[in-house]
């Protein structure tokens, strides 16, 4: 929760970019995290990645909840390389869990069961399994020409940011699908 | 469901839970696990213990679903919440559970140590069960055209007729060159000239074909009849499910989607079952017998002819999945074709207004090219591969024809017996060339079929109970301990308990998204509470019959929706044998009838989406009169006057007034104002009842409604403010 004085007025048409040299980030017991930031002191801290599939490391929305449970930014972080080695490390440690996405390495078969589901066989970044995408047409798509973008049956995420660096066996499996 | 997946080595053995996460509460990434015995929660990471909790210092356990992952958290009385640990999606359900019970456990003492829950995903191909308790993908085992064929039971009086009489005509065929033989053999080739047995074949021939035309004839009748049929039963099938489906199974799929599942995909079954249901049967029918009579005639010929066709059945096979696929990408692609084309007409109004025609035109062209190349991939595959099947399949023909003619120079044959052969294999190579073509039919067909079925399957997710209880509604409504979330495990609503009393009219307010319609939607039991009950009369409403409850709960709505047809059928389409006098009288109610009386056409001009266009408000007045004329027991006003402006909203208001007087109403609305002759207001609060009562009341006690109400009046204060600024600022101009 921020130390929010009364008085203070939430500019909501305002985009503020935040000074990476005077942000001071810190884990919280809550999982979140606590900003430091122009003598202001900010708790539960939730970074969000604006355009996840565009870049994971660029503007990246830190805000919070106030007691009223309304969503409060407190500015956008341009690029995460400004920011401290060890700072950086932090924000990226909790990015990189928040939004969990092991990339789809090499798909070794991919089977439709007729009815809207597919269980797809691949090695990922967090090991070989088999995914179980429902409503497939819907939640296994190309977001770009390349970037291929699977939400599977239990909410799991799973990418492949490259679909043409894929080896030729991959490919031809993935053409009738995507 | 499992709550014990993966036990530390050392566990006790007074474990109750015990589940297995992947990072740790600072986002690092660990081999852990979470276990509580009945005082404490103890974190395991790497099989080492590094932290314990004592379970009994938190009020609440939550799951909060992040993105990709989700965290398991506890909440102290004082609010400092402690992140236990977070895991992948996959185990949402279970750590969902294991924090419900804890939460349970803190409030009553009492420890659930095996919940009744089923098990979250199916154990046969892992797809979530999402509350059932069978897997609706692995229940039915038979394939999706067997059940096609299945659908032909009701028919099967057309499907025989149909059967017999193209078998017939096929017996007719068959003996047709047993006839041109005799001809060769006994007249051709020996010039005899013999008018009495050559008339009496010919007569023979042309009674034979007219026979075979009439069967054809019949045959296509029957043939037809049983296919329509089918197809009007799978569509009136689909659509019926579409509106038996709850609101939150159908909020999945679009409009388009739905409409191409009724039209497109039923069209395509129906013309399946009417060009091959039946030739299915005969064609592998007369394959038999013309076989046996090769067999019979000339058992060497025969093995000729037959050699070829393991090959091309082996090919026929082979070919049958990639096609399956290839057709999967066509439905793909040309249902997000339909999908694009009905989106973007749906909102001509906005690519119009930001004048984004040509970046429209590019969108809809790319997916229309995307359609054309998967056809083109899909077709080119056939192409490239029948003609080489048909290659091989005829190959035996030649060799035939070969030692055929060597035969006849042997004398061991006769021409005409080898004419009467040949004609027999051309006879025989066309059943096999259907059953080449069938792969690309079947796979085509089985794609559609699918996607039918799929709907068809479905299970919805609110359902009467076996004995619904047809209720005369009263109008008492009471909430006890309401818990509900559109997700699992995240509550929108928690704990709503308040009793409102018949002919009662209440307001909800609270800030945005903090659960009013979620409220509503409970009443008319668009979707099921996941916790607690609500009742009306005294009567929970999972056992009243959703139709009795929603045909005495009457909806005014934001946006109202009218249907095209005239003013007249929108208006009765709450009651549709309702005499035109209590139509006029509900419109006069509603302060609808003096506009009707100046429309073009009165009561018979059409309105909708091809018809004249109605003000926001004269629709809402429209929406009113419905209302009215369904005489409902309960009424709920959703924002109903929200995006009028003041003299239509003092119109609407006076409606509304009568429309609500006597009947328990429920109300939202952001603008408090429009809530002042409300009796009582709900005023909710991060998903909780905070407070109950009476404008006076709640002003007086100052709470979550008194800030509303503040606040409110502040923004109106500035609003009336804004003019006077511009006003300055252009006099300084």
């Amino acid at each position: 929760m921020p130390n929010e004085t009364k008085d203070e007025v939430y500019e909501v048409d305002k985009l503020t970019l935040l000074d990476c040299a005077k942000i001071h980030l810190t884990q919280e017991k809550s999982g979140f995290l606590t900003l430091e930031y122009g003598g202001q002191t900010y708790s539960r801290v939730d970074p969000t990645r604006l355009i996840p599939f565009l870049s994971k490391t660029t503007y990246i929305s830190l805000s919070y909840e106030n007691e009223e449970k309304e969503f409060r930014e407190i500015g956008v972080i341009k690029d995460m390389k400004e920011l401290s080695e060890k700072q950086y490390k932090l924000l990226d440690r909790f990015l990189e869990y928040k939004y969990y996405m092991p990339e789809i390495t090499k798909v070794y078969s991919i089977r439709d069961n007729m009815r809207g589901a597919i269980f797809v066989k691949a090695d990922t970044t967090s090991g070989e399994k088999t995914i179980c995408v429902r409503d497939w047409y819907q939640n296994f798509r190309m977001l770009s020409a390349k970037y291929l973008y699977v939400n599977d049956a239990d909410g799991n995420k799973y990418f492949c940011s490259d679909i043409e660096k894929l080896d030729r066996k991959s490919r031809n499996v993935l053409e009738m699908f995507t | 469901m499992d709550l014990r997946i993966k036990l530390p080595e050392n566990a006790g053995e007074d474990i109750v839970y015990s589940l297995p996460f992947r990072f740790a509460n600072d986002g690092e990434r660990v081999d852990g696990i979470f276990c509580t015995d009945r005082e404490y929660i103890y974190i395991y990471v790497g099989g080492e213990l590094e932290e314990k909790y004592k379970i009994s210092d938190f009020s609440e356990f939550v799951c909060r679903r992040q993105i990709g992952s989700s965290m398991a958290q506890g909440i102290k009385e004082d609010g400092e919440a402690v992140c236990f640990c977070a895991f992948s999606q996959e185990m949402f359900v279970r750590y969902g559970e294991v924090m419900k019970l804890l939460e349970h456990y803190v409030r009553t003492g009492e420890l659930i140590t095996e919940t009744d829950e089923d098990e979250p995903v199916c154990p046969n191909c892992g797809l979530p069960l999402e509350g059932g308790s069978e897997c609706v993908y692995c229940k039915s085992k038979g394939s999706t055209i067997l059940r096609l064929l299945k659908r032909i039971g009701p028919y099967k009086k057309f499907f025989i007729t149909a059967v017999i009489c193209t078998m017939v005509s096929e017996l007719i065929w068959v003996f047709m060159p047993y006839l041109d033989r005799i001809i060769i053999d006994d007249y051709v080739t020996p010039k005899v000239h013999e008018w009495t047995g050559f008339v009496s074949i010919v007569i023979a021939i042309v009674s034979l074909l007219l026979t075979a035309g009439v069967m054809e004839l019949l045959n296509m009748r029957n043939s037809f009849r049983t296919a329509l049929n089918i197809g009007r039963d799978l569509r009136q099938e689909v659509f019926e499910k579409s509106q038996q489906l709850s609101m939150s199974s159908l909020s999945k799929r679009t409009a388009g989607e739905l409409i191409n599942r009724v039209s497109g995909d039923a069209a395509k079954l129906e013309e399946f079952i009417t060009a091959n249901g039946k030739d299915a049967i005969v064609k592998l029918l007369s394959l038999l017998m013309i076989g046996v009579l090769l067999f019979v005639m000339d058992w060497r010929l025969a093995l000729m002819t037959i050699v070829p066709i393991p090959v091309v059945f082996f090919i026929v096979k082979k070919l049958f999945n990639v096609m399956a696929l290839r057709y999967t990408a066509v439905w793909k692609h040309s249902k997000n074709h339909s999908e694009t084309l009905h989106d973007i007409l749906n909102g001509i109004a906005v690519v119009k207004s930001f004048g984004s025609e040509a970046r429209e035109i590019a969108h809809y062209e790319g997916c229309s090219l995307k359609w054309a190349k998967a056809c083109v991939r899909a077709e080119i595959m056939w192409y490239l591969t029948i003609p080489f099947s048909e290659f091989v399949l005829t190959v035996g023909n030649f060799l035939v024809l070969y030692f055929g003619g060597s035969m006849i120079l042997d004398r061991t044959m006769s021409l005409g017996e080898l004419i009467q052969f040949t004609t027999y294999v051309a006879m025989l190579y066309e059943p096999i060339r259907w059953l080449i073509h069938i792969p690309r039919t079947l796979a085509d067909t089985s794609v559609s079929a699918g996607k039918v079925f799929e709907i068809l399957d479905m299970q919805s997710d609110v359902r009467d109970i076996e004995d619904p209880v047809d209720l005369d509604i009263k109008g008492d409504i009471e909430f006890d301990d309401v818990y509900f979330g559109y997700k699992a495990y995240v509550p929108v609503l928690k704990g709503i308990s308040c009793k409102i009393n018949k002919g009662e009219m209440i307001g909800i307010v609270g800030y945005s998204g903090v659960g009013k319609s979620t409220m509503i939607n409970l009443i008319l039991r668009l979707y099921d509470c996941t916790q607690g009950e609500i009742r009306i009369d005294g009567v929970p409403i999972k056992n009243i019959a959703q139709h009795s409850l929603r045909s005495q709960v009457g909806v005014v709505l934001q946006e109202t929706f009218l249907f095209d047809g005239s003013v007249l059928d929108n208006i009765s389409y709450a009651r549709p044998d309702a005499p035109f006098e209590d139509i006029i009288k509900a419109a006069k109610i509603a302060n609808a009838h003096d506009f009707i009386v100046k429309l073009p056409d009165g009561y018979n001009t059409r309105v909708g989406n091809k018809g004249y266009q109605l003000s926001g408000g004269e629709r809402q007045r429209i929406a009113i009169a419905r209302a009215l004329l369904h005489d409902p027991k309960i009424i709920i006003l959703d924002e109903a006057t929200a995006s009028l402006d003041t003299q239509t909203e003092k119109q609407i208001q006076q409606a509304l007034g009568r429309l609500t007087a006597g009947r328990t109403t429920i109300a939202i609305a952001h603008r408090l104002s429009t809530l002042s002759n409300a009796d009582r207001l709900i005023v909710l609060d991060k998903g909780k009842l905070a407070e109950f009562g009476t404008h006076k009341e709640l002003m007086k006690s100052k709470g979550v409604y008194y800030r509303l109400v503040m606040a409110q009046r502040e923004t109106t204060k500035m609003k009336k403010a804004a003019p006077q600024n511009t006003g300055s600022t252009a006099e300084a101009f």
